[in-house]
C-alpha cells in the first residue's frame, strides 16, 4: 500500500512541476537556515576535539559584584578562584586561566597580531589538544615562571616560516618565549581553549592580579563524575557567601557560578539575570524557541497555501475516490506521505546547501580558523525539524481535503 | 465593484485569509529589514563630527588596577612621561590621550537628572586639550578645554549641540550650569564627596562616536588635567597619535618600543582608525547582511507561493469568468477583476500591519533604538508598503492572463 502511495507520490510531483519546485524551495530554504544555525551552535558550545570531556566539564567565565547601587560585571579574579574555588569536593581538576588578550610582535618589519592566553598546567590536562611538536608546560614550568611558550601551526609558519618551532623563540608584548610545543589551530568561536600564543601564567609582567577578586580570570572544573556536578555547583555557590568584598559599601554580594558552556551563553544573553547564581539556561531555549518559531511562521503559511492549492487542483481526483468509497483517513494518509516525500527530498537538498553555506562560512574568514561541518548529531536534528515541519504544513491541507464534499469535488471543485 | 468583489473575496474566505496571513507575516518581516536599512542610509547622510586622517588609536594596558591613590599617582606620572616621549617623536603631530575614542568597541554612557526631574543620557568622554586639534572637532558656539581651566572650581564640559538643545532649548548655552539634582533613589553619597558643578564652555556640532552608521545621540565631554590636582580622577585609557604625512606603517615598531621604554610594564595595542573604522562599519553591516539575505529569501519563497495560489485560483474559476466572458465582460475586465481581488487582500494584510506596527513607539525603547526618528519609521513603512504591492502585483500578472486566455465556450463547457 505504501508504496503504491510513493509510486503515485512521485507522479503527482511530477505532473505540477512549478508547485513542487516552490514546495521544495521553501522546504530546503527553511532548513538550510535551521542547520546553520544548528551547526554554529554545536560548533560553539557542543564537544569538540579540543573539549570532548564537555558532559563532566564545568566553567566559571562570567561573575558578577553587585550592591543596592550598582553591579560590576566581568570575568572573576584570580584571588576568588585560588582561594575558593580549590578543594571542591567531586573535582577530579581545576585550572585557571586568563580571558586572553591580543600581544602584537614586529618581525623583519611586520607586525604580528597574536590571540595570548596565560594558563596554568592543569589546562593542558583537562583539555585535549593535538600536538604536532614537543608538549605543554607543566607544574615546575610554571611554579619558576619560566618564559616558555605552546604556540599553534599558525604562529609558527607567521614566525619560522616552514621551519620547525621547537627550540626557537619568539617576542611577544616586550617578552621572550621558547617554543616548547606547537598545537593544531584552535577555532576561535571555542573561546576556552582559543589562543595562538600559550604560556604560564605567571611570567605575566607584574603580580597584581594575585590580589583581585574581579577581573580577566576564569576557572574550569573536570568532575570525576556526572553525579558529583550539582555538588561543585553548589559548594562554590555557598562559598562565594563568604568572600570579604572589597567595597562592602558599593557590593555586597559575588556570584560566579560554575556552569556548561551553555549555561554561561544563557547568562550572557540579556534574558539572562546574571545576579542569579542558578541556571539561566530555560530562558534561552525559550528565546530561541520563540525565535524559532517566529522564523518558521512564513515559510509554514507559505507551504500550508500551496498545500491546499494542491489539494484543490486535484479535487476531481478526490471525489472520484470519495464516490467509489474510499474513507477519509486513507486519503488523509496518501496525502500526508506525499507530503513526507516532498519534505524529505526537500531536506536533502538543503542538507547540500548548508555544507555549501557552511564551507562558505568558513572561508570567508568571520571566524578565525573556524572549520564548520555538518556532523551526525547535526543531521539528526535537521531530520526531525523536517519531518515536525512537514506534518505542521500538511495537516491542515489534510483536513480541508477529508471534508471536501464528493459532489462539489467531483465537479471540479468547490468554490469556497 | 468593490464591494462586489469584496463579496467574491468573502465567500472564499478561508483560503484568502491564509493568503492575507502570508502577506501580512512578510510585510513584517520586509519592514524589520527595511527600517534598519533605511535607518543606517539616513545616519551616514549626517556629519560625524571628526575626520580620522592618519590617526592611530594606541591602547593602553596599564596592568594594574589603580584603586590605590599610591598606584594612582605613579600611573599618572608615567602617564605624562608617555605623552610628552610621544610629543618629541619627529614622526607625530598631535597626541591626545582620552578614555575612549572614535571607533573604539568601548562606550561610556551615563545621565543627569535636571532640577524638576528630567532624566537626560548622553555618552561620555574625558579627554586631554589636544583632543579637538586631533580630530578637527568642529566647534559652533564658545571654546574647547584649555589652560584657561586650570584654576576654575567648577568642572567644565563641553556638549553637542543636540544636547545642548535638549536641557537649554533655546537659550543659549555657554556659560550655563547644567542644574542637577540628586535622584533619591540613587546611592548615598559619599562622606568627602562635592556636588560636581558643570559649566558648559563649548558647544560641537556632532560626535558621533561609533561612526557613519551609528544613530546620533547627546555627547559631553570632560576634560582630563592629569597634573595631580585631583587625586581619585581615573586616567584615560587611549592615546591616539596623528602622523605626519609620509609616515610609513613600519614607524609603528619604533613608536611601540619607545612607549615601552617610558612606561614599562604598560602594554600597548595600535591600530590606523581607518582600520578600526572598517571593523565597526561591518559590526553594523554584517548582522543587517545576514538578516537583510534571510528576508529575501523568505520573500522569494513568498512570491513563488502566491504566484501558485493565485494560479490555481484563476485555474479553478475557469467557470466563472467564462460566464461572465459569455455575459459581455472584456478581457480586460476578467484580468482586473484578478488583480483587483489581490490587491484588495494586499491592503488587508497592510492594514493590519501597519496597525501593528504603529503600537512600537509605545513601547519602552531601549537606548540605542531611540535616535530611530519619525520620518525614517515612517519612510519605512512607506518602503515596506510600496514594495508588497509591488511584489503581489508581480505573483498576480502571469496567473491573471491565463484567466484572459479562457474562451467563453470552453469554460462555459464544464457545466
Amino acid at each position: 500500500m505504501l508504496n503504491h502511495y510513493l509510486v503515485l507520490a512521485v507522479k503527482v510531483l511530477l505532473r505540477r512541476k512549478f508547485f513542487t519546485f516552490i514546495s521544495l524551495f521553501g522546504i530546503s530554504f527553511t532548513l538550510l537556515v535551521l542547520t546553520v544555525v544548528t551547526a554554529l551552535f554545536d560548533h560553539a558550545f557542543g564537544p569538540g576535539p579540543v573539549e570532548p570531556r564537555q558532559d563532566r566539564t564545568l566553567y566559571a567565565e562570567q561573575a558578577m559584584m553587585y550592591g543596592d547601587h550598582g553591579a560590576w560585571s566581568s570575568s572573576g579574579g584570580f584571588k576568588l578562584f585560588d582561594t575558593y574555588a580549590r578543594n571542591l569536593p567531586g573535582v577530579e581538576r581545576l585550572s585557571l586561566y586568563q580571558g586572553g588578550n591580543t600581544v602584537y610582535s614586529y618581525v623583519d618589519g611586520r607586525k604580528i597580531a597574536s590571540a595570548l592566553k596565560r594558563t596554568d598546567d592543569e589546562f593542558w590536562r583537562i583539555l585535549d589538544f593535538s600536538f604536532l611538536e614537543g608538549g605543554p608546560y607543566g607544574t615546575a614550568d610554571v611554579g619558576e615562571a619560566r618564559f616558555v611558550a605552546v604556540i599553534n601551526a599558525t604562529t609558527r609558519q607567521r614566525f619560522f616560516g616552514n621551519r620547525p618551532g621547537l627550540g626557537q623563540t619568539l617576542e611577544a608584548d616586550g617578552q621572550r618565549f621558547r617554543v616548547i610545543g606547537v598545537v593544531e589551530d584552535v577555532s576561535e568561536v571555542r573561546r576556552t581553549p582559543y589562543a595562538e600564543i600559550w604560556v604560564p601564567f605567571t611570567t605575566a609582567k607584574t603580580d597584581a592580579y594575585k590580589a583581585e577578586i574581579m577581573g580577566g580570570w576564569n576557572a574550569m572544573v573536570l568532575a570525576r563524575d556526572k553525579a558529583s556536578m550539582p555538588l561543585i555547583r553548589q559548594d562554590f555557590n555557598s562559598r562565594l557567601l563568604r568572600v570579604e568584598l572589597p567595597d562592602p559599601k558599593m557590593f555586597r554580594a559575588i556570584v560566579a557560578p560554575f556552569e556548561t558552556k551553555i549555561e554561561g551563553l544563557a547568562r550572557m544573553m540579556p534574558t539572562g539575570d546574571r545576579r542569579d547564581p542558578e541556571s539561566q539556561l530555560w530562558k534561552l531555549v525559550g528565546f530561541l524557541t520563540v525565535l524559532a518559531l517566529l522564523f518558521l511562521l512564513v515559510p509554514t503559511v507559505n507551504l500550508v497555501n500551496i498545500n491546499i492549492s494542491r489539494i484543490m487542483e486535484r479535487a476531481s481526483e478526490i471525489g472520484v475516490r470519495k464516490a467509489f468509497g474510499a474513507p477519509s483517513r486513507t486519503l488523509v494518509g496518501q496525502f500526508l506521505v506525499e507530503n513526507i516525500l516532498l519534505t524529505l527530498v526537500g531536506s536533502v537538498i538543503g542538507f547540500v546547501l548548508s555544507v555549501l553555506a557552511l564551507r562558505a562560512i568558513s572561508q570567508s574568514g568571520l571566524f578565525t580558523y573556524a572549520h564548520f561541518t555538518l556532523n551526525p548529531r547535526v543531521f539528526v536534528y535537521g531530520i526531525v525539524a523536517a519531518l515536525a515541519f512537514g506534518l505542521l504544513s500538511g495537516v491542515y491541507p489534510a483536513w480541508r481535503m477529508s471534508r471536501l464534499n464528493p459532489v462539489d469535488a467531483l465537479r471540479g471543485g468547490v468554490s469556497r | 465593484m468593490i464591494r462586489h468583489l469584496a463579496r467574491l473575496i468573502w465567500n472564499r474566505k478561508r483560503q484568502n485569509f491564509l493568503l492575507t496571513v502570508e502577506i501580512f507575516f512578510s510585510f513584517l518581516t520586509l519592514f524589520g529589514v527595511v527600517l534598519f536599512a533605511v535607518y543606517f542610509a539616513n545616519n551616514a547622510r549626517n556629519p560625524i563630527g571628526y575626520t580620522i586622517d592618519r590617526l592611530w588609536s594606541i591602547g593602553v594596558d596599564r596592568k594594574e588596577a589603580d584603586k590605590d591613590l599610591a598606584v594612582k599617582a605613579r600611573h599618572r606620572e608615567t602617564y605624562r612621561q608617555l605623552l610628552m616621549a610621544l610629543r618629541g617623536m619627529p614622526e607625530v603631530e598631535v597626541v591626545a590621550a582620552a578614555s575612549t575614542g572614535p571607533y573604539a568597541n568601548s562606550n561610556w554612557g551615563s545621565n543627569v537628572r535636571l532640577v524638576g526631574g528630567r532624566q537626560v543620557r548622553f555618552g561620555v568622554n574625558k579627554v586631554t586639550d589636544d583632543f579637538r586639534e586631533l580630530l578637527h572637532i568642529p566647534l559652533v558656539a564658545g571654546r574647547w578645554f584649555s589652560r584657561e581651566d586650570d584654576g576654575s572650581t567648577w568642572t567644565p564640559v563641553v556638549i553637542n549641540r543636540r544636547m545642548a538643545t535638549e536641557i537649554f532649548g533655546d537659550v543659549d548655552p555657554i556659560g550655563q550650569v547644567i542644574k542637577e539634582e540628586r535622584d533619591p533613589n540613587g546611592p548615598p553619597p559619599e562622606p568627602d564627596e562635592k556636588a560636581e558643578v558643570k559649566r558648559v564652555i563649548g558647544v560641537v556640532e556632532e560626535f558621533r562616536q561609533d561612526g557613519e552608521l551609528s544613530g546620533s545621540g547627546n555627547y559631553l565631554f570632560y576634560r582630563f588635567r592629569l597634573d595631580g590636582s585631583e587625586a581619585k580622577e581615573a586616567l584615560p585609557d587611549r592615546v591616539f597619535v596623528r602622523l605626519r604625512p609620509g609616515t610609513p606603517a613600519t614607524f609603528e615598531e619604533g613608536l611601540v618600543k619607545r612607549a615601552m621604554a617610558v612606561a614599562n610594564p604598560w602594554s600597548f595595542e595600535v591600530q590606523p582608525l581607518d582600520t578600526m573604522r572598517t571593523d565597526k562599519l561591518r559590526q553594523y553591516t554584517i548582522p543587517l547582511m545576514v538578516v537583510g539575505t534571510i528576508a529575501a529569501f523568505l520573500l522569494m519563497m513568498v512570491a513563488l507561493g502566491l504566484t501558485g495560489v493565485v494560479w490555481q485560483n484563476v485555474t479553478q474559476r475557469i467557470r466563472e469568468f467564462g460566464l461572465r466572458r459569455a455575459k459581455g465582460a472584456t478581457i480586460q475586465n476578467v484580468r482586473t477583476q484578478v488583480l483587483v481581488e489581490l490587491l484588495i487582500m494586499t491592503s488587508l494584510a497592510l492594514v493590519s500591519g501597519v496597525a501593528l506596527i504603529a503600537q512600537l513607539p509605545l513601547l519602552p525603547i531601549p537606548s540605542d533604538l531611540a535616535a530611530i526618528t519619525a520620518p525614517v519609521f515612517i519612510g519605512s513603512i512607506a518602503v515596506s508598503v510600496i514594495a508588497i504591492y509591488l511584489l503581489t502585483l508581480a505573483c498576480g500578472w502571469y496567473p491573471s492572463r491565463l484567466a484572459t486566455k479562457i474562451q467563453p465556450a470552453e469554460a462555459l463547457h464544464y457545466e
